[in-house]
C-alpha cells in the first residue's frame, strides 16, 4: 500500500481516496459529487502535463482541475 | 394545499425537459451544468388549480457551496413546508450520486415526489430500478419517467398531491453515503453490458491523444457544415427571394418616384447603374433588410443549430477539459470555451455567460477576450461575404489575427491582474441525442432573440447613416480622425464612417465598406479593425452591466490600444 495523489497517478489505474487536503470546502463540493474519503475512483485519463485529470467515481465522469487532484490522495497496491 | 412545485435535481437530469413537460412552457434546456442559473417558472393545471411551478438551478446537494446551489436553497425556503412539494428529478442511470440531494431533502423534511427520469436510457445502459422498494425504503411517491417522450408525465402529475415530509430516522452527514450504498444494494441491479460504440466514443473524448483528434474533427465539421448551410439557404432560398421577388416589387414602387430626394435617397438609397443594388445602395428597405435576412440570418440559424447540437449532445463539457491547459495559462479555466464560443454566436450571450465563472478576475479576462477577439456571426457572416472573393487566405489572415490576439492578451491580463483563477471541478455527462423538437425549440428561442435585438437596431441604424450622409455631417468626423485612418491604418477617410457605424452593428458596418471600393489589404485591415475595436453598442451596454463602470473604461482603453497597434502593424508589414 502506497499514498499518492490523484494527479500522481497513472491513468488507467483503481485506487480508494485515504484523504482530501485542502479546507473542507473542496471535500464537502467532492463529496456532493460522489467522490469521498474510502471511494474507489478510476483514473481514465490525465489531459497534458498540468491539465485536469478525469476519473469515474460510481457511474459519473468527473474532471478535476490538476490542483484539484494534487489534493486528493488515493491509497494504490 | 400546495401552492408552489419546485423541481430540484442535480445537474444534466433532464430537469428543464420534465419542467416543459409539465408547465407546457417552453424554456432552453442544455447538457452542461450551469446554464439554468437563470430560474424557469410556469403553471400546472392540477384539478380546478393553477400551481406555480419553479425550475430551481441544477445542484448537487442543500448545502450551498456554489452560487446555483444558494439560488437553489434559499428559494426552497419562500414558503413553508406545508403549502409546497417538491419533485426531486433523478437521473436513474446514475442513482447512486442522485440519492444524497433526496436524502438531505428528506432530511429537512420537504414533502417530496420523486422522478426517475431516463428511464428509457437506463434499460438500454442494463441499469434496473425497483420502483416498489426504492418507495418503500425511502416513504416517499417515486415515478418512472421519459421526460423526452413525455411517458410517465402524467403519472408523476397524479402523484404530486401525495407528496408528504417522509418518516425517515434522522441520519448524520458522514453516514449519508454509506446509507445511499445500502439503498443502491437493495434496489438497484446491474447488467453486464458490452461496451457500445457510444461509451467508446465518450471515453475516446475524455482521453488526450484520441481526444485531440476528435476535437480537431467536430471544429472542422461543425465549421464545414455551419457554412454549407449557411450557403445553401443564400443560393436556394434568400437570393432568389431577394431578386427575383423583392427587387422587381421594389422596381416597380421607383417607377412612380419622379423625383429622387430626400425619401428616395432615405428607403432605396443610391442606384447603382441605374438599378437596385442591394449590397450597394445603402437604403433602408433595400441593403438593411439585405444585409440581415440576406446575408446576416443564414448564418446565425447554421451557426445555433450547431451549437445546439453540440451542447444537446453533451460535447462541450469534453472540450472544455481539453483546452482546460492552454486556457488556465490565460487567466481562465477549460469552462470559460462556453462563454467565447457562445461570443462567436453574439456577444452579448457571451459575455452574460461569463457569469458561470466563478470570480471576478476570470470574468474580466473572459470578456475583454471576447469582445475584442471573437467575432459575432454576422461580422463573420459580412468577413466571408466580402473577403471571400480575395481567396480563402484574407479570411484565414483575419481569424489567425483574432486567435493569436486572444492569445497574447490572455497572457499579459493573466500576468498584469491580481488575485488567481479557481480550478474547475465538472461532471462530463454522457452522450445524449437530443430529440429534435427539443433542438428546434431551442433553435427558434435562439434565432427569436437574434431578430428582436438585431432588426431594429439595423432599420434605425441605416436611417440615422442616411441622415448624417444626406446632410454631409460625416465630413466633420471624416477630417478630424482622417490623419489615423489613412496614415496609421493605410484607409481612405471615408473609411471612418464604417468604423463609427461598427458601434451600431458589425455587418452593416463591413456593408458600408462595399461602395468604398477597396483593395484586398485595406479591407482585411479594416474587417479585422472592425472585429477588434469597439464592440457593437448591445456588446458595450452588456459589459457596462456586468463588469461595472471601471472595468469597462479599462476594457476599452484596451481595445483602442490594441487597435491601434494591430491597424498600424498589419498596414507595414502586409505587402499590397
Amino acid at each position: 500500500m502506497k499514498k499518492i495523489s490523484l494527479a500522481q497517478m497513472k491513468a488507467g489505474h483503481k485506487g480508494r481516496i485515504s484523504e482530501i487536503l485542502g479546507g473542507s470546502n473542496l471535500a464537502s463540493r467532492l463529496m456532493n459529487m460522489g467522490v469521498y474519503k474510502g471511494k474507489e475512483v478510476l483514473k481514465l485519463s490525465h489531459i497534458g502535463l498540468r491539465g485536469p485529470v478525469v476519473i469515474k467515481s460510481g457511474r459519473s465522469i468527473l474532471a478535476l482541475g490538476h490542483s484539484i487532484a494534487a489534493k486528493v490522495i488515493i491509497e494504490v497496491e | 394545499m400546495i401552492k408552489k412545485i419546485y423541481l430540484i435535481g442535480n445537474p444534466n437530469v433532464g430537469k428543464s425537459v420534465v419542467f416543459s413537460r409539465l408547465t407546457g412552457v417552453q424554456v432552453i434546456a442544455s447538457n452542461y451544468p450551469g446554464t439554468t442559473v437563470e430560474i424557469s417558472k410556469g403553471y400546472l393545471q392540477l384539478g380546478n388549480e393553477k400551481i406555480e411551478v419553479v425550475d430551481l438551478p441544477g445542484t448537487y446537494s442543500l448545502e450551498s457551496t456554489s452560487q446555483a446551489e444558494e439560488v437553489a436553497v434559499s428559494l426552497l425556503k419562500e414558503y413553508p413546508k406545508t403549502q409546497i412539494a417538491v419533485i426531486n428529478i433523478l437521473d436513474s442511470t446514475n442513482l447512486e450520486r442522485n440519492l444524497l440531494l433526496t436524502l438531505q431533502l428528506i432530511e429537512k423534511g420537504f414533502p417530496v415526489v420523486i422522478c426517475l427520469n431516463m428511464c428509457d436510457e437506463a434499460a438500454h445502459r442494463g441499469v434496473r430500478i425497483d420502483i416498489e422498494k426504492l418507495e418503500k425504503v425511502l416513504s416517499v411517491p417515486v415515478v418512472s419517467t421519459c421526460a423526452v417522450t413525455g411517458s410517465g408525465i402524467k403519472l408523476l402529475i397524479e402523484r404530486i398531491k401525495e407528496a408528504a415530509p417522509s418518516l425517515r430516522e434522522k441520519l448524520p452527514h458522514e453516514e449519508l453515503w454509506k446509507e445511499i450504498g445500502r439503498i443502491i444494494e437493495q434496489v438497484q441491479h446491474l447488467e453486464h453490458r458490452h461496451h457500445s460504440i457510444r461509451e467508446i466514443l465518450e471515453d475516446a473524448s475524455v482521453r488526450p491523444l484520441t481526444g485531440l483528434l476528435m476535437a480537431a474533427g467536430v471544429v472542422y465539421v461543425s465549421f464545414k457544415f455551419v457554412r454549407f448551410i449557411a450557403e445553401g439557404i443564400i443560393n436556394k432560398i434568400t437570393d432568389p427571394v431577394f431578386h427575383d421577388l423583392y427587387r422587381p416589387l421594389l422596381e416597380r414602387l421607383t417607377l412612380y418616384w419622379q423625383e429622387k430626394g430626400f425619401w428616395f435617397h432615405l428607403l432605396i438609397g443610391d442606384l447603382i447603374n441605374g438599378k437596385i443594388d442591394f449590397k450597394q445602395s445603402l437604403g433602408v428597405l433595400t441593403t438593411a433588410p439585405y444585409i440581415e435576412f440576406g446575408m446576416v440570418l443564414p448564418y446565425v440559424a447554421s451557426f445555433y443549430f450547431m451549437l445546439s447540437l453540440l451542447e444537446d449532445i453533451g460535447y462541450l463539457p469534453r472540450l472544455a477539459i481539453l483546452l482546460d491547459n492552454i486556457l488556465h495559462r490565460l487567466g481562465l479555466h477549460g469552462y470559460a470555451i462556453i462563454p467565447v464560443l457562445l461570443g462567436f454566436g453574439c456577444n452579448v450571450p457571451g459575455i452574460l455567460s461569463t457569469r458561470v465563472l466563478e470570480s471576478k478576475r476570470e470574468r474580466f479576462i473572459a470578456s475583454t477576450i471576447i469582445s475584442i477577439g471573437v467575432p459575432c456571426v454576422p461580422l463573420q457572416a459580412m468577413i466571408f461575404g466580402l473577403l471571400g472573393k480575395f481567396g480563402g487566405f484574407y479570411v484565414g489572415g483575419v481569424y489567425l489575427v483574432l486567435f493569436s490576439l486572444i492569445l497574447i492578451l490572455g497572457l499579459i491580463l493573466n500576468r498584469a491582474l491580481t488575485g488567481y483563477s479557481p480550478e474547475f471541478l465538472l461532471e462530463i455527462p454522457p452522450y445524449r441525442f437530443p430529440p429534435l423538437s427539443m433542438l428546434g425549440q431551442k433553435l427558434y428561442f435562439r434565432i427569436k432573440g437574434f431578430l428582436i435585438e438585431a432588426v431594429p437596431v439595423v432599420l434605425i441604424g441605416v436611417l440615422a447613416i442616411n441622415i448624417l450622409l444626406y446632410f454631409r455631417l460625416f465630413d466633420i468626423i471624416t477630417g478630424i480622425f482622417a490623419p489615423i485612418i489613412n496614415g496609421i491604418f493605410g484607409l481612405p477617410r471615408e473609411a471612418i464612417v464604417a468604423l463609427v457605424i461598427g458601434f451600431l452593428r458589425k455587418d452593416v458596418a463591413v456593408g458600408m465598406l462595399i461602395p468604398l471600393g477597396l483593395s484586398a489589404k485595406q479591407l482585411f485591415i479594416a474587417a479585422t479593425l472592425l472585429a477588434i475595436s469597439f464592440p457593437c453598442i448591445a456588446t458595450f451596454i452588456v459589459l457596462w452591466k456586468e463588469l461595472g463602470i471601471r472595468d469597462l473604461i479599462k476594457a476599452t482603453l484596451i481595445m483602442m490600444l490594441v487597435s491601434i497597434a494591430v491597424g498600424g502593424v498589419l498596414n507595414l508589414t502586409m505587402a499590397h
